[in-house]
């Protein structure tokens, strides 16, 4: 066996923060060997993208290295301080998570990649266009030649990471870190990122630590997998390995906390071969079917840009040229039945939830109406105002939806007491009720939302929602932004809210794993139409559509995740 | 399920910071002080300059340290009237300090309505008022106190409006600002969806969340609310000299400033210099501290 490319030994990356030190990376050792692709996965916090930062260098203030060493082909790379400038970029070079925050976007892609080149050698004009139209070809953009004077806006958030990697791929690096490529991306981009990815790696020769908190994303391009949790590596291995029979209880707990590896409807993070967890089964309970108690009907939402004077004048002197409004919302007709969990699948961009915000009234229809149980949500002409609060909403970032300088209790009561639920004097007792429905202590009521994290605060926000005493719950996306085993928390606690109050939901999401586990009925959009439509069970087994064919198609899967979708 | 309660409240880190600088730390205390001085000026000063029995003509314009005929020193020395400058100047800071305080306050409160109602409603009603303040601020503070405190009339009232109406502008385009930012954040939807009223959404949640910059321009403008008054008393269109304000104090004293009589005006005017500069330093920390991209 030869001697490994890439070796990291019991690094500690520390930060000297007043509150203390923070030791985000605690004693990581690995290896990576010549072509291979290691997988680095973690929840949030866990030091993955840190231990990253610390290979190529860019470990800013506060932080840095205290122990440990880092070495390329038997090179050490602690302590080189400013040396590294002459490997970063050349011999290992990083691709970062958002392509529109890494890319300038007042300079072209040429010039972006020119520079980087000539951060290592000296080369002219034309040889650098040479270099970077053949670097483009290699990502598979098309039309090389034309897309390279192109600025960073003209691209498509795939094209731009495509560029990210191209320009990774400039100085032929031996050693790639990818943190989180894909996370930004369209499950049908990153698909396809992937599939080239993977290609490249076999084509060049190089190595590819690949960063995310998405197991199924890692097992599909991983060979080896070191799991991460508290700045230390909990478990390494092959990828089949690691995910087959995890040995660790972490790996256990994340792999059980996947949506995708359950039987729907079955609370999440308990073991499948449990016998419990049968009994913990949460049964679709009986639904006293009223059809059509939410209906949306012939929903249009057209987004318009105001029309002033001068710009009109403007069009007129053909000056300016009108700018054409966004359909966000383009004809969309169709109902949930009372009690029923309906899933709204969708790409960024297909109107989703804008549709969402339809229903709950946020957004004013352009045309169509929206009832729930035949009255209207919104009252009529454009300035139209929410006239029930019998439909509530819990959004995707729990980070801006709670107001930051209310009380936890005071947002959780400003609603009913306005709406006569609740009085003031019994306000108090009123928020308790709703913190211990989702299993909050009632007494962090007088706490600020900064205080809590993320799955905490929305649960929060589901209080919040729930003490409206909704019959429609709109969910945009409420585990989007969540750790894998908080996610599966929280998508316990709706399943077992829905069943306790009978709540009817509109669960908007990107990820379909999750609208499976979730929803009885689902609704796919694309481009602001409803393009197939059906119960959860004959969308996943036999979709009619091609895009809802390509959809599934593109979902990352675990590879022993097919024994157990079979066994339910 | 625990919740990390390490972090303290928000108030104590604010002041923990504060103090560890130096400069801002001797401002504050600089303008606690001229506060408490200017409140207490009845007891701390020698002399009543508003009571005419107690001034004797044949003690203007003394020198420091001259010992009057009411047996008393004059420190920094008389005015042309014979009036006691030390005394002089703690009630002159009491009318410029109740002056600054109560037109900021004003234009605080205005401002910030206007300012964050126009980012709520946004559309004509928007476009309307931030057009009219972009119109106002167009004009040199100074020139529309001078023109509205002519138009009034002198009077103490009369100066509050002449100040509030030069000093609202600033807080609206400030309050507009912020407010339009926090406008578009999630929790105002979230608010807007339960539904909640407009006004309920201006006033607690809008409102609160846009704050802290206008603390920071309400630091700067009391500061420039002081000066505007003294000014405008300086030019005669402010105070009338039954309220001698510093501005009037270093006017009085500003013909004599040539024949070697200094203190009559430059005593005021340091004073004046000095408070104005406490509470610039204030409002510079304040701003410092409340910017997150300053936040190491």
């Amino acid at each position: 066996m030869t001697a490994p490319l890439l070796k990291v030994t019991d690094l500690h990356t520390h930060f000297e923060t007043r509150a203390g030190t923070v030791k985000a990376v605690d004693g990581v050792s690995f290896h990576l060997n010549r072509g291979e692709v290691l997988g680095l996965v973690g929840e949030s916090g866990s030091g993955k993208s840190i231990t990253g930062f610390s290979i190529i260098g860019l470990i800013d203030k506060p932080g840095r290295i205290t122990h440990g060493s880092i070495t390329i082909e038997g090179r050490e790379l602690v302590g080189l301080g400013d040396g590294l400038r002459h490997v970063r970029g050349r011999e290992i070079s990083m691709v970062f998570q958002d392509p529109m925050m890494t890319l300038n976007p007042v300079l072209t892609i040429l010039d972006q990649m020119t520079m980087a080149l000539r951060a290592h050698e000296s080369i002219s004009d034309a040889d650098a266009r040479i270099r970077c139209v053949e670097a483009l070809r290699q990502v598979r953009i098309v039309d090389p030649e034309q897309k390279i004077d192109f600025y960073p806006h003209e691209f498509s958030g795939g094209m731009r990471q495509r560029v990210a990697i191209a320009i990774a791929l400039l100085h032929r690096p031996k050693v790639i870190i990818a943190d989180e490529p894909t996370t930004a991306l369209d499950v049908s981009v990153q698909a396809e990122i992937l599939v080239e990815v993977k290609a490249l790696v076999a084509e060049l020769g190089i190595s590819l630590i690949w960063i995310s908190h998405d197991l199924a994303t890692v097992a599909s391009i991983s060979n080896r997998i070191a799991v991460m949790r508290y700045g230390k590596i909990v478990e390494t291995g092959p990828a089949a390995e690691v995910l087959g029979a995890p040995a660790h209880p972490y790996t256990r707990m994340l792999l059980d906390a996947l949506p995708s590896r359950s039987r729907p409807g079955q609370l999440l993070g308990l073991d499948a071969g449990d016998k419990q967890a049968s009994e913990m089964r949460i049964a679709h309970r009986p639904v006293q079917s009223q059809s059509g108690f939410v209906t949306v009907k012939h929903a249009v939402k057209r987004f318009e840009w105001p029309t002033s004077f001068c710009s009109r004048l403007g069009t007129r002197m053909n000056l300016v040229k009108p700018r054409s409004a966004v359909l966000a919302v383009n004809d969309v007709t169709f109902s949930i039945a009372r009690g029923e969990a309906l899933g709204l699948v969708g790409e960024s961009g297909s109107g989703k939830s804008t549709l969402g915000r339809m229903v709950c009234g946020i957004y004013h229809p352009t045309e169509g109406d929206i009832k729930i149980d035949g009255a209207s949500v919104i009252s009529t002409g454009q300035q139209g105002r929410k006239l029930t609060t019998r439909v509530q909403m819990i959004f995707q970032d729990p980070f801006a939806s709670l107001d930051p300088r209310r009380t936890v209790g005071q947002s959780i009561a400003e609603g009913p007491v306005a709406h006569g639920l609740t009085t003031r004097a019994g306000a108090r007792g009123y928020v308790a009720k709703w913190l211990e429905a989702v299993s909050l202590d009632p007494a962090v009521a007088d706490r600020y939302p900064h205080q809590f994290s993320g799955g905490q605060r929305q649960r929060i926000a589901i209080a919040r929602a729930l003490a409206m005493r909704p019959d429609v719950i709109v969910c945009d996306e409420p585990v989007a932004s969540l750790d894998v085993s908080i996610q599966a928390q929280i998508l316990n606690l709706l399943l077992t809210l829905r069943n306790e109050l009978g709540l009817t939901l509109l669960f908007i999401s990107h990820d379909l794993s999750v609208v499976r586990h979730l929803c009885d009925r689902i609704v796919v959009m694309y481009r602001g139409r409803i393009v197939e439509e059906g119960p959860a069970e004959s969308i996943f087994e036999t979709p009619k559509q091609p895009y809802t064919r390509m959809l599934l198609d593109a979902i990352p899967r675990l590879a022993s995740e097919e024994p157990v979708l079979e066994e339910a | 399920m625990t919740l990390s309660l390490t972090k303290p409240r928000a108030g104590s880190e604010f002041w923990a910071e504060f103090r560890g600088h130096p400069a801002a730390l001797t401002a504050a205390f600089v303008v606690a002080v001229i506060i408490v001085l200017a409140i207490l000026a009845p007891l701390v000063a020698p002399q009543d300059p508003y009571d005419l029995a107690s001034l004797v003509l044949r003690d203007a314009r003394r020198p420091p340290g001259y010992v009057g005929m009411g047996g008393y020193t004059h420190i920094l020395g008389t005015d042309s009237q014979g009036r006691d400058l030390f005394s002089a100047i703690l009630y002159g800071l009491r009318i410029s300090l109740q002056m600054g305080l109560v037109a900021g306050g004003i234009a605080f409160a205005i401002g910030a309505l206007v300012g964050s109602t126009a980012a709520y409603v946004g559309g004509r009603f928007e476009a309307f008022v931030m057009r009219l303040i972009d119109l106002q601020l167009s004009f040199p503070a100074i020139l529309m106190a001078f023109v509205v405190a002519a138009l009034l009339g002198q009077g103490k009232s009369q100066l509050i409006v002449a100040l509030t109406f030069s000093q609202y502008a600033y807080f609206v385009r400030t309050a507009h600002g912020a407010a339009a930012a926090e406008r578009r954040k999630d929790y105002v939807e979230a608010a807007l969806s339960i539904p909640m009223s407009g006004w309920f959404v201006v006033t607690r949640h809008i409102l609160p969340n846009a704050l802290p910059p206008l603390i920071v321009v309400a630091t700067v403008q009391v500061a420039s609310a002081i000066s505007l008054e003294a000014t405008l008393s300086f030019l005669g269109v402010g105070l009338p000299p039954t309220e001698p304000s510093l501005g009037m104090l270093i006017s009085g004293g500003f013909q004599y400033l040539l024949s070697g009589r200094y203190w009559i005006s430059i005593y005021p005017g340091a004073a004046l210099i000095v408070l104005i500069m406490a509470i610039n330093i204030v409002g510079d920390q304040v701003r410092d501290q409340l910017n997150p991209r300053l936040k190491k």
